[in-house]
Protein backbone atom coordinates (compact mmCIF):
# COMPACT_ATOMS: atom_id res chain seq x y z
CA UNK A 1 0.00 0.00 0.00
CA UNK A 2 1.26 3.48 -0.76
CA UNK A 3 0.64 5.04 2.92
CA UNK A 4 3.60 1.98 4.42
CA UNK A 5 6.31 3.16 1.58
CA UNK A 6 5.38 6.99 3.03
CA UNK A 7 8.17 8.40 5.17
CA UNK A 8 6.71 8.76 9.13
CA UNK A 9 8.87 11.27 11.05
CA UNK A 10 9.61 10.85 14.38
CA UNK A 11 8.10 13.08 16.94
CA UNK A 12 9.43 13.27 20.88
CA UNK A 13 6.10 15.43 22.41
CA UNK A 14 6.43 16.30 26.02
CA UNK A 15 3.60 16.97 27.58
CA UNK A 16 2.75 18.16 31.38
CA UNK A 17 1.22 15.92 33.61
CA UNK A 18 -1.67 18.21 34.86
CA UNK A 19 -2.74 19.62 31.08
CA UNK A 20 -1.37 18.50 28.27
CA UNK A 21 -0.98 14.57 29.29
CA UNK A 22 -4.91 14.76 29.96
CA UNK A 23 -5.72 16.54 26.40
CA UNK A 24 -4.16 13.39 24.82
CA UNK A 25 -6.28 11.33 26.85
CA UNK A 26 -9.63 13.56 26.12
CA UNK A 27 -7.68 13.20 22.65
CA UNK A 28 -8.11 9.06 22.61
CA UNK A 29 -11.23 9.18 24.91
CA UNK A 30 -13.05 11.19 22.03
CA UNK A 31 -11.58 8.92 19.27
CA UNK A 32 -9.96 12.45 17.36
CA UNK A 33 -8.01 10.39 14.73
CA UNK A 34 -3.72 11.58 14.56
CA UNK A 35 -1.17 10.48 12.73
CA UNK A 36 0.83 7.74 15.04
CA UNK A 37 4.11 9.57 14.75
CA UNK A 38 4.62 11.18 18.65
CA UNK A 39 6.06 9.27 20.89
CA UNK A 40 4.69 11.19 23.97
CA UNK A 41 6.24 11.71 27.36
CA UNK A 42 4.83 12.99 30.30
CA UNK A 43 6.79 15.51 32.64
CA UNK A 44 5.04 17.14 35.52
CA UNK A 45 5.37 20.43 34.76
CA UNK A 46 6.05 21.76 31.36
CA UNK A 47 8.23 24.50 33.19
CA UNK A 48 10.54 20.81 34.13
CA UNK A 49 11.64 21.20 30.49
CA UNK A 50 14.91 20.75 30.07
CA UNK A 51 17.15 22.08 26.64
CA UNK A 52 19.08 18.76 27.84
CA UNK A 53 15.78 17.03 27.04
CA UNK A 54 15.27 18.47 23.75
CA UNK A 55 18.95 18.64 22.25
CA UNK A 56 19.18 14.67 23.14
CA UNK A 57 15.83 14.48 21.29
CA UNK A 58 17.59 15.77 18.87
CA UNK A 59 20.80 13.97 18.75
CA UNK A 60 18.77 10.47 19.48
CA UNK A 61 17.29 11.09 16.23
CA UNK A 62 13.99 13.19 16.87
CA UNK A 63 12.83 14.67 13.63
CA UNK A 64 10.98 17.15 15.66
CA UNK A 65 9.58 18.12 19.03
CA UNK A 66 6.71 19.61 20.67
CA UNK A 67 6.71 20.86 24.25
CA UNK A 68 3.22 21.34 25.46
CA UNK A 69 1.70 22.11 28.78
CA UNK A 70 -1.53 24.37 30.24
CA UNK A 71 -2.15 27.47 29.17
CA UNK A 72 -0.37 30.64 30.61
CA UNK A 73 -2.17 31.67 33.87
CA UNK A 74 -3.51 28.34 34.54
CA UNK A 75 -0.17 26.29 35.59
CA UNK A 76 -0.32 24.15 38.23
CA UNK A 77 2.50 25.36 39.87
CA UNK A 78 1.88 28.97 39.46
CA UNK A 79 4.16 29.74 37.33
CA UNK A 80 5.94 26.91 35.09
CA UNK A 81 4.88 27.74 31.75
CA UNK A 82 6.44 30.82 32.00
CA UNK A 83 9.67 28.99 32.38
CA UNK A 84 8.75 27.05 29.42
CA UNK A 85 8.22 30.17 27.79
CA UNK A 86 11.38 31.11 28.78
CA UNK A 87 13.75 28.18 27.90
CA UNK A 88 11.92 28.07 24.17
CA UNK A 89 13.00 31.04 22.97
CA UNK A 90 16.47 29.99 24.28
CA UNK A 91 16.29 26.92 22.16
CA UNK A 92 14.72 28.93 19.13
CA UNK A 93 17.49 30.82 19.47
CA UNK A 94 19.90 27.87 19.51
CA UNK A 95 18.44 25.74 16.74
CA UNK A 96 18.05 28.81 14.67
CA UNK A 97 21.65 29.34 15.29
CA UNK A 98 22.68 26.12 14.72
CA UNK A 99 21.24 25.85 11.29
CA UNK A 100 18.54 23.18 12.12
CA UNK A 101 15.25 23.99 10.57
CA UNK A 102 13.11 26.37 12.67
CA UNK A 103 9.97 24.26 12.19
CA UNK A 104 11.13 21.42 14.38
CA UNK A 105 10.64 22.80 17.31
CA UNK A 106 7.18 23.56 18.83
CA UNK A 107 5.80 25.14 21.66
CA UNK A 108 2.09 24.65 22.37
CA UNK A 109 -0.69 24.84 25.25
CA UNK A 110 -3.35 22.21 25.55
CA UNK A 111 -5.42 22.09 27.96
CA UNK A 112 -6.78 18.52 29.64
CA UNK A 113 -10.32 19.01 28.02
CA UNK A 114 -8.94 19.87 24.43
CA UNK A 115 -8.81 16.87 23.14
CA UNK A 116 -9.98 17.94 19.73
CA UNK A 117 -6.73 20.47 19.71
CA UNK A 118 -4.39 17.83 20.46
CA UNK A 119 -5.15 15.87 17.84
CA UNK A 120 -4.96 18.79 15.35
CA UNK A 121 -1.94 20.01 16.84
CA UNK A 122 -0.05 16.28 16.25
CA UNK A 123 -1.65 16.62 12.70
CA UNK A 124 -0.06 19.71 11.41
CA UNK A 125 3.09 19.08 13.15
CA UNK A 126 3.46 16.12 11.37
CA UNK A 127 2.47 17.40 8.39
CA UNK A 128 5.13 19.99 8.80
CA UNK A 129 7.79 17.77 9.91
CA UNK A 130 6.95 15.69 6.40
CA UNK A 131 7.62 18.90 4.37
CA UNK A 132 11.05 19.40 5.80
CA UNK A 133 11.84 15.97 5.62
CA UNK A 134 14.61 13.99 8.24
CA UNK A 135 16.54 15.80 10.49
CA UNK A 136 20.25 16.42 9.63
CA UNK A 137 21.14 15.66 12.88
CA UNK A 138 19.86 11.96 12.79
CA UNK A 139 22.13 9.35 14.00
CA UNK A 140 23.71 7.22 11.25
CA UNK A 141 21.49 3.21 10.77
CA UNK A 142 18.36 5.41 12.68
CA UNK A 143 15.24 5.14 10.96
CA UNK B 1 34.13 62.33 47.17
CA UNK B 2 30.96 61.39 45.70
CA UNK B 3 29.96 58.29 43.32
CA UNK B 4 30.55 59.66 39.61
CA UNK B 5 33.83 61.91 40.72
CA UNK B 6 36.54 61.49 38.41
CA UNK B 7 40.07 61.98 39.98
CA UNK B 8 43.92 61.88 38.90
CA UNK B 9 45.97 59.96 41.04
CA UNK B 10 49.59 59.00 41.85
CA UNK B 11 51.19 56.93 44.60
CA UNK B 12 53.53 59.56 46.97
CA UNK B 13 56.60 56.29 47.15
CA UNK B 14 58.83 57.68 44.45
CA UNK B 15 59.81 53.95 43.70
CA UNK B 16 56.41 52.87 43.56
CA UNK B 17 55.52 55.65 41.30
CA UNK B 18 58.22 55.31 38.48
CA UNK B 19 57.77 51.77 38.52
CA UNK B 20 54.10 51.35 38.10
CA UNK B 21 52.40 51.63 35.36
CA UNK B 22 51.08 55.54 35.01
CA UNK B 23 51.64 56.66 38.64
CA UNK B 24 51.63 53.39 40.46
CA UNK B 25 48.42 54.34 42.01
CA UNK B 26 46.67 51.03 41.65
CA UNK B 27 49.93 48.88 43.09
CA UNK B 28 49.62 51.60 45.79
CA UNK B 29 46.08 51.59 46.61
CA UNK B 30 46.33 47.87 46.46
CA UNK B 31 49.56 48.00 48.89
CA UNK B 32 47.41 50.39 51.44
CA UNK B 33 44.38 48.47 51.37
CA UNK B 34 46.65 45.35 52.75
CA UNK B 35 48.82 47.87 55.44
CA UNK B 36 45.40 49.27 56.85
CA UNK B 37 43.64 45.87 56.68
CA UNK B 38 40.95 46.55 54.56
CA UNK B 39 41.01 43.74 52.80
CA UNK B 40 42.98 40.47 53.98
CA UNK B 41 44.71 39.30 50.23
CA UNK B 42 44.91 41.11 46.93
CA UNK B 43 45.10 39.11 43.66
CA UNK B 44 48.11 40.45 41.76
CA UNK B 45 50.21 39.31 38.66
CA UNK B 46 53.22 37.53 39.04
CA UNK B 47 55.78 38.17 36.26
CA UNK B 48 56.62 34.51 34.37
CA UNK B 49 58.82 35.99 31.74
CA UNK B 50 58.30 39.31 29.37
CA UNK B 51 55.09 37.77 27.71
CA UNK B 52 53.42 36.13 30.49
CA UNK B 53 52.01 36.76 34.10
CA UNK B 54 49.81 34.44 36.10
CA UNK B 55 47.36 35.89 39.12
CA UNK B 56 48.52 34.80 42.26
CA UNK B 57 46.70 35.33 45.89
CA UNK B 58 49.16 37.67 48.61
CA UNK B 59 48.83 39.23 52.22
CA UNK B 60 52.20 40.57 51.65
CA UNK B 61 52.61 44.11 50.87
CA UNK B 62 56.14 43.89 49.83
CA UNK B 63 54.85 41.13 47.42
CA UNK B 64 52.56 43.66 46.19
CA UNK B 65 54.69 46.73 45.63
CA UNK B 66 56.96 43.90 43.37
CA UNK B 67 54.00 43.18 41.20
CA UNK B 68 53.71 47.22 40.45
CA UNK B 69 53.58 47.39 36.14
CA UNK B 70 51.21 46.55 33.83
CA UNK B 71 51.22 42.76 31.98
CA UNK B 72 48.71 41.07 29.58
CA UNK B 73 46.96 38.23 31.63
CA UNK B 74 44.10 36.04 30.98
CA UNK B 75 40.80 37.14 33.28
CA UNK B 76 40.71 35.49 36.69
CA UNK B 77 37.96 33.12 38.16
CA UNK B 78 37.96 34.83 41.39
CA UNK B 79 36.10 31.63 43.20
CA UNK B 80 39.02 28.99 42.62
CA UNK B 81 41.57 30.98 44.69
CA UNK B 82 39.54 31.88 47.38
CA UNK B 83 36.77 31.38 50.14
CA UNK B 84 33.48 32.77 49.98
CA UNK B 85 33.36 35.69 51.82
CA UNK B 86 37.77 36.25 51.88
CA UNK B 87 37.81 39.99 52.14
CA UNK B 88 39.96 41.07 48.67
CA UNK B 89 40.79 43.58 46.80
CA UNK B 90 41.49 42.82 42.82
CA UNK B 91 42.89 44.74 39.98
CA UNK B 92 40.39 44.11 36.87
CA UNK B 93 40.37 44.47 33.52
CA UNK B 94 36.83 45.02 32.10
CA UNK B 95 36.42 40.71 31.41
CA UNK B 96 37.42 40.13 35.07
CA UNK B 97 35.42 42.50 36.52
CA UNK B 98 32.29 41.15 34.34
CA UNK B 99 33.26 37.46 35.64
CA UNK B 100 33.56 38.43 39.18
CA UNK B 101 29.91 39.87 39.01
CA UNK B 102 29.02 37.04 37.10
CA UNK B 103 30.36 34.83 39.34
CA UNK B 104 28.78 36.71 42.48
CA UNK B 105 25.57 36.41 40.95
CA UNK B 106 26.30 32.64 41.00
CA UNK B 107 26.89 32.56 44.89
CA UNK B 108 30.74 32.12 44.33
CA UNK B 109 32.49 35.39 45.08
CA UNK B 110 30.71 37.81 47.61
CA UNK B 111 30.86 40.94 46.07
CA UNK B 112 30.62 42.61 49.54
CA UNK B 113 33.87 41.63 51.07
CA UNK B 114 35.41 42.05 47.10
CA UNK B 115 36.84 45.46 45.82
CA UNK B 116 37.42 45.44 42.34
CA UNK B 117 39.27 48.12 40.98
CA UNK B 118 39.19 48.02 37.44
CA UNK B 119 41.40 48.82 34.80
CA UNK B 120 41.11 50.33 31.18
CA UNK B 121 41.95 47.71 28.85
CA UNK B 122 42.47 47.46 25.00
CA UNK B 123 42.71 44.05 24.21
CA UNK B 124 45.88 41.38 25.77
CA UNK B 125 48.20 39.25 23.84
CA UNK B 126 48.44 35.75 23.87
CA UNK B 127 52.15 34.90 25.33
CA UNK B 128 52.71 31.98 22.56
CA UNK B 129 51.39 34.23 19.77
CA UNK B 130 53.67 36.83 20.84
CA UNK B 131 56.94 34.99 20.66
CA UNK B 132 55.76 33.59 17.11
CA UNK B 133 54.91 36.98 16.06
CA UNK B 134 58.35 38.74 17.39
CA UNK B 135 60.28 35.52 15.29
CA UNK B 136 58.49 35.81 12.33
CA UNK B 137 57.30 39.50 12.11
CA UNK B 138 59.37 41.77 13.44
CA UNK B 139 62.49 38.83 13.56
CA UNK B 140 63.52 39.76 16.62
CA UNK B 141 64.76 37.07 19.56
CA UNK B 142 61.71 36.94 22.48
CA UNK B 143 64.44 36.73 24.70
CA UNK B 144 65.87 39.85 23.90
CA UNK B 145 62.74 42.02 24.70
CA UNK B 146 62.58 44.51 27.48
CA UNK B 147 59.57 46.19 27.02
CA UNK B 148 56.31 46.64 25.25
CA UNK B 149 53.91 49.47 24.43
CA UNK B 150 50.86 50.62 22.04
CA UNK B 151 51.04 54.34 20.98
CA UNK B 152 49.21 55.70 18.06
CA UNK B 153 48.04 52.49 16.64
CA UNK B 154 51.62 50.91 16.76
CA UNK B 155 52.63 48.11 18.81
CA UNK B 156 56.06 48.99 20.02
CA UNK B 157 58.21 46.38 21.04
CA UNK B 158 61.80 47.70 23.17
CA UNK B 159 64.79 45.17 23.01
CA UNK B 160 67.57 45.17 25.53
CA UNK B 161 70.05 47.85 23.39
CA UNK B 162 67.37 50.13 23.90
CA UNK B 163 66.46 50.24 19.83
CA UNK B 164 62.44 50.42 19.30
CA UNK B 165 60.76 48.51 16.82
CA UNK B 166 57.18 49.48 15.98
CA UNK B 167 54.30 47.74 13.95
CA UNK B 168 51.09 48.91 13.07
CA UNK B 169 48.42 46.69 14.64
CA UNK B 170 46.21 46.56 12.05
CA UNK B 171 48.73 45.02 10.04
CA UNK B 172 49.67 42.75 12.53
CA UNK B 173 45.78 41.81 13.06
CA UNK B 174 45.59 41.28 9.22
CA UNK B 175 48.24 38.63 9.59
CA UNK B 176 46.71 36.74 12.17
CA UNK B 177 49.28 38.57 15.20
CA UNK B 178 48.61 41.00 17.43
CA UNK B 179 45.68 41.14 19.74
CA UNK B 180 43.47 37.99 20.89
CA UNK B 181 40.89 37.70 18.49
CA UNK B 182 38.01 37.58 21.27
CA UNK B 183 39.83 41.20 22.70
CA UNK B 184 39.99 42.71 19.37
CA UNK B 185 35.57 42.76 19.13
CA UNK B 186 35.79 43.65 22.35
CA UNK B 187 33.85 47.15 23.36
CA UNK B 188 33.39 47.55 26.85
CA UNK B 189 37.07 49.25 27.48
CA UNK B 190 36.65 51.21 30.87
CA UNK B 191 35.43 49.11 33.43
CA UNK B 192 32.97 50.90 35.22
CA UNK B 193 31.02 48.16 36.52
CA UNK B 194 33.95 47.93 38.87
CA UNK B 195 33.89 49.94 42.42
CA UNK B 196 36.87 52.03 40.57
CA UNK B 197 37.88 52.12 36.89
CA UNK B 198 41.44 53.17 36.39
CA UNK B 199 43.46 54.20 33.33
CA UNK B 200 46.00 56.19 31.59
CA UNK B 201 43.45 57.54 29.48
CA UNK B 202 42.75 61.00 30.01
CA UNK B 203 45.91 61.95 31.71
CA UNK B 204 47.04 65.12 30.54
CA UNK B 205 49.82 67.84 30.84
CA UNK B 206 52.36 67.40 33.38
CA UNK B 207 50.95 64.66 34.67
CA UNK B 208 50.94 62.57 31.68
CA UNK B 209 52.74 59.26 32.75
CA UNK B 210 52.71 60.42 36.18
CA UNK B 211 49.41 59.75 37.42
CA UNK B 212 45.88 57.56 36.75
CA UNK B 213 42.77 59.01 35.61
CA UNK B 214 40.12 57.00 38.37
CA UNK B 215 36.61 57.23 38.13
CA UNK B 216 34.55 56.47 41.50
CA UNK B 217 31.84 53.88 40.93
CA UNK B 218 30.57 53.07 44.08
CA UNK B 219 30.81 53.15 47.81
CA UNK B 220 33.45 50.67 47.90
CA UNK B 221 35.37 52.62 45.71
CA UNK B 222 35.61 55.93 47.78
CA UNK B 223 36.70 53.35 50.82
CA UNK B 224 39.49 51.88 49.05
CA UNK B 225 40.34 55.06 47.51
CA UNK B 226 39.90 57.02 50.83
CA UNK B 227 41.66 54.92 52.76
CA UNK B 228 44.78 55.03 50.81
CA UNK B 229 44.20 58.80 51.07
CA UNK B 230 43.78 58.83 54.71
CA UNK B 231 47.49 56.47 54.89
CA UNK B 232 49.16 58.96 52.28
CA UNK B 233 49.98 56.49 50.31
CA UNK B 234 48.26 58.13 47.07
CA UNK B 235 47.35 62.11 46.38
CA UNK B 236 44.89 63.26 44.16
CA UNK B 237 43.43 65.88 41.88
CA UNK B 238 40.43 66.46 40.60
CA UNK B 239 40.52 65.30 36.75
CA UNK B 240 39.65 68.29 34.72
CA UNK B 241 37.17 68.10 31.32
CA UNK B 242 39.70 68.17 29.40
CA UNK B 243 40.65 65.00 30.20
CA UNK B 244 37.34 63.72 30.83
CA UNK B 245 37.04 64.30 27.26
CA UNK B 246 39.67 62.99 26.04
CA UNK B 247 39.19 59.44 27.90
CA UNK B 248 35.54 59.51 26.28
CA UNK B 249 37.42 59.93 23.08
CA UNK B 250 39.83 57.49 23.56
CA UNK B 251 36.70 54.89 24.33
CA UNK B 252 35.14 55.48 21.54
CA UNK B 253 37.65 55.67 18.73
CA UNK B 254 38.06 51.90 20.65
CA UNK B 255 34.74 51.25 20.53
CA UNK B 256 34.77 52.04 16.67
CA UNK B 257 37.90 49.86 16.02
CA UNK B 258 36.01 46.62 18.09
CA UNK B 259 32.90 47.19 15.65
CA UNK B 260 34.46 47.07 12.31
CA UNK B 261 36.34 44.05 14.03
CA UNK B 262 32.88 42.65 14.90
CA UNK B 263 31.99 42.52 11.41
CA UNK B 264 34.82 41.29 10.23
CA UNK B 265 35.07 38.05 12.05
CA UNK B 266 31.51 37.44 13.26
CA UNK B 267 30.10 37.94 9.74
CA UNK B 268 27.01 35.47 9.11
CA UNK B 269 28.27 31.75 8.22
CA UNK B 270 28.28 31.04 4.56
CA UNK B 271 26.15 28.18 3.30
CA UNK B 272 24.86 25.71 6.00
CA UNK B 273 25.12 26.49 9.47
CA UNK B 274 25.06 23.05 10.93
CA UNK B 275 27.76 21.66 8.48
CA UNK B 276 30.08 25.10 9.77
CA UNK B 277 29.20 23.75 13.23
CA UNK B 278 30.03 20.06 12.91
CA UNK B 279 33.03 20.43 10.57
CA UNK B 280 34.48 22.96 13.65
CA UNK B 281 33.49 20.66 16.83
CA UNK B 282 34.61 17.41 15.00
CA UNK B 283 37.68 18.05 16.13
CA UNK B 284 37.07 18.22 19.93
CA UNK B 285 38.82 15.54 22.32
CA UNK B 286 36.36 16.22 24.85
CA UNK B 287 38.99 17.15 27.16
CA UNK B 288 36.41 19.96 28.87
CA UNK B 289 39.44 22.25 29.24
CA UNK B 290 37.22 24.95 27.96
CA UNK B 291 34.08 24.05 31.02
CA UNK B 292 37.05 24.43 33.82
CA UNK B 293 38.15 27.69 32.70
CA UNK B 294 35.38 29.28 31.75
CA UNK B 295 34.60 32.20 34.58
CA UNK B 296 30.80 31.87 34.31
CA UNK B 297 30.27 28.28 34.87
CA UNK B 298 29.57 27.71 38.19
CA UNK B 299 28.49 24.03 37.99
CA UNK B 300 31.56 22.15 39.03
CA UNK B 301 32.65 18.30 38.60
CA UNK B 302 29.03 16.96 37.61
CA UNK B 303 27.40 19.32 35.49
CA UNK B 304 24.34 18.89 32.88
CA UNK B 305 26.94 19.23 29.67
CA UNK B 306 29.33 16.63 31.05
CA UNK B 307 26.57 13.97 33.33
CA UNK B 308 24.59 12.73 29.76
CA UNK B 309 27.05 12.60 27.31
CA UNK B 310 29.54 10.33 26.48
CA UNK B 311 31.42 10.18 23.34
CA UNK B 312 30.33 6.53 23.12
CA UNK B 313 26.91 7.67 22.09
CA UNK B 314 27.97 8.40 18.38
CA UNK B 315 26.02 11.57 18.21
CA UNK B 316 26.59 13.41 14.86
CA UNK B 317 27.02 16.50 17.30
CA UNK B 318 28.46 16.89 20.62
CA UNK B 319 25.52 16.98 23.79
CA UNK B 320 28.88 18.55 25.68
CA UNK B 321 28.97 21.19 23.30
CA UNK B 322 25.15 22.08 22.85
CA UNK B 323 24.78 22.49 26.27
CA UNK B 324 27.05 24.44 26.62
CA UNK B 325 26.04 26.76 23.54
CA UNK B 326 22.70 27.10 25.90
CA UNK B 327 23.98 27.28 28.94
CA UNK B 328 26.46 30.21 27.92
CA UNK B 329 23.86 32.04 25.42
CA UNK B 330 22.91 34.81 28.33
CA UNK B 331 26.08 34.65 30.36
CA UNK B 332 28.97 34.39 27.64
CA UNK B 333 31.30 37.88 28.62
CA UNK B 334 33.17 36.71 25.26
CA UNK B 335 37.03 36.89 27.69
CA UNK B 336 38.77 34.66 24.97
CA UNK B 337 39.42 31.28 27.63
CA UNK B 338 37.99 28.43 26.07
CA UNK B 339 39.85 29.28 22.71
CA UNK B 340 43.12 30.14 24.32
CA UNK B 341 43.21 26.58 26.39
CA UNK B 342 41.62 24.53 23.28
CA UNK B 343 44.45 21.94 22.47
CA UNK B 344 42.89 21.44 19.05
CA UNK B 345 42.48 25.32 18.69
CA UNK B 346 38.61 25.06 18.13
CA UNK B 347 37.95 28.63 17.71
CA UNK B 348 35.01 28.50 20.99
CA UNK B 349 34.97 31.95 21.59
CA UNK B 350 33.84 32.53 18.47
CA UNK B 351 30.89 29.91 18.48
CA UNK B 352 29.92 31.05 21.77
CA UNK B 353 29.90 34.35 20.75
CA UNK B 354 27.43 33.68 17.77
CA UNK B 355 24.88 31.83 19.81
CA UNK B 356 25.28 34.43 22.80
CA UNK B 357 24.95 37.48 20.80
CA UNK B 358 20.96 37.19 18.86
CA UNK B 359 19.83 36.11 22.44
CA UNK B 360 21.40 38.84 24.74
CA UNK B 361 20.34 41.26 22.58
CA UNK B 362 17.01 39.90 22.16
CA UNK B 363 16.28 40.09 26.09
CA UNK B 364 18.26 43.05 26.42
CA UNK B 365 20.85 41.87 28.66
CA UNK B 366 24.52 42.13 29.23
CA UNK B 367 26.33 40.31 31.57
CA UNK B 368 28.60 41.10 34.15
CA UNK B 369 27.68 45.06 34.06
CA UNK B 370 25.11 44.52 36.77
CA UNK B 371 23.94 42.50 39.76
CA UNK B 372 20.61 41.61 37.15
CA UNK B 373 19.51 37.77 37.42
CA UNK B 374 20.41 35.87 34.13
CA UNK B 375 17.33 35.95 31.78
CA UNK B 376 17.42 31.96 31.54
CA UNK B 377 16.21 32.36 35.83
CA UNK B 378 14.36 35.41 35.27
CA UNK B 379 10.63 34.83 35.30
CA UNK B 380 8.60 37.75 34.25
CA UNK B 381 4.77 37.20 35.31
CA UNK B 382 3.77 40.03 33.52
CA UNK B 383 2.41 39.03 30.51
CA UNK B 384 3.29 41.41 27.35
Amino acid sequence: MAEDTEWQPKIVMFCCNWCSYGGADSAGMGRFQQPPTVRVIRVMCSGRMDPVFILNAFLEGADGVIFSGCHIGDCHYVSGNYKATIKYKFLKAMVNELGLEDERLKLDWISASEGERYANVVKEFTEQIKKVGPSPLKPEGVV
Amino acid sequence: MEIGDCYIGWATDEEIRSKGASGGLVTAMLAAALEKELVEAVVVLKKLGEFEAIPIVTSDPEEVKAAAGSMHSVPIVLSRYLEYGTKVALPAKPCDARATIEQAKRQQVNLDTTYIIGLNCGGTMHPAVTRKMLETIYKLDPEEIAGEEIDKGKLIFETKDGKEHAIKIDELEEEGYGRRESCQYCAINIPRMADLACGNWGVIGDLAGKGTFVEVNTEKGIEILQNAIDSGAVEITPADEKGKAIREKVDSAMQKVAASAHAKYLAPIEGSHLDYYMNTLSDCINCGACKTVCPVCACGEAAKCTDFYSQALGYKMSLFHLVRFVHLMDSCIGCGQCTDVCPVDIPLTHLYRRFAEPLQEEFDYTPGVDMRTPPFFGVDLIED
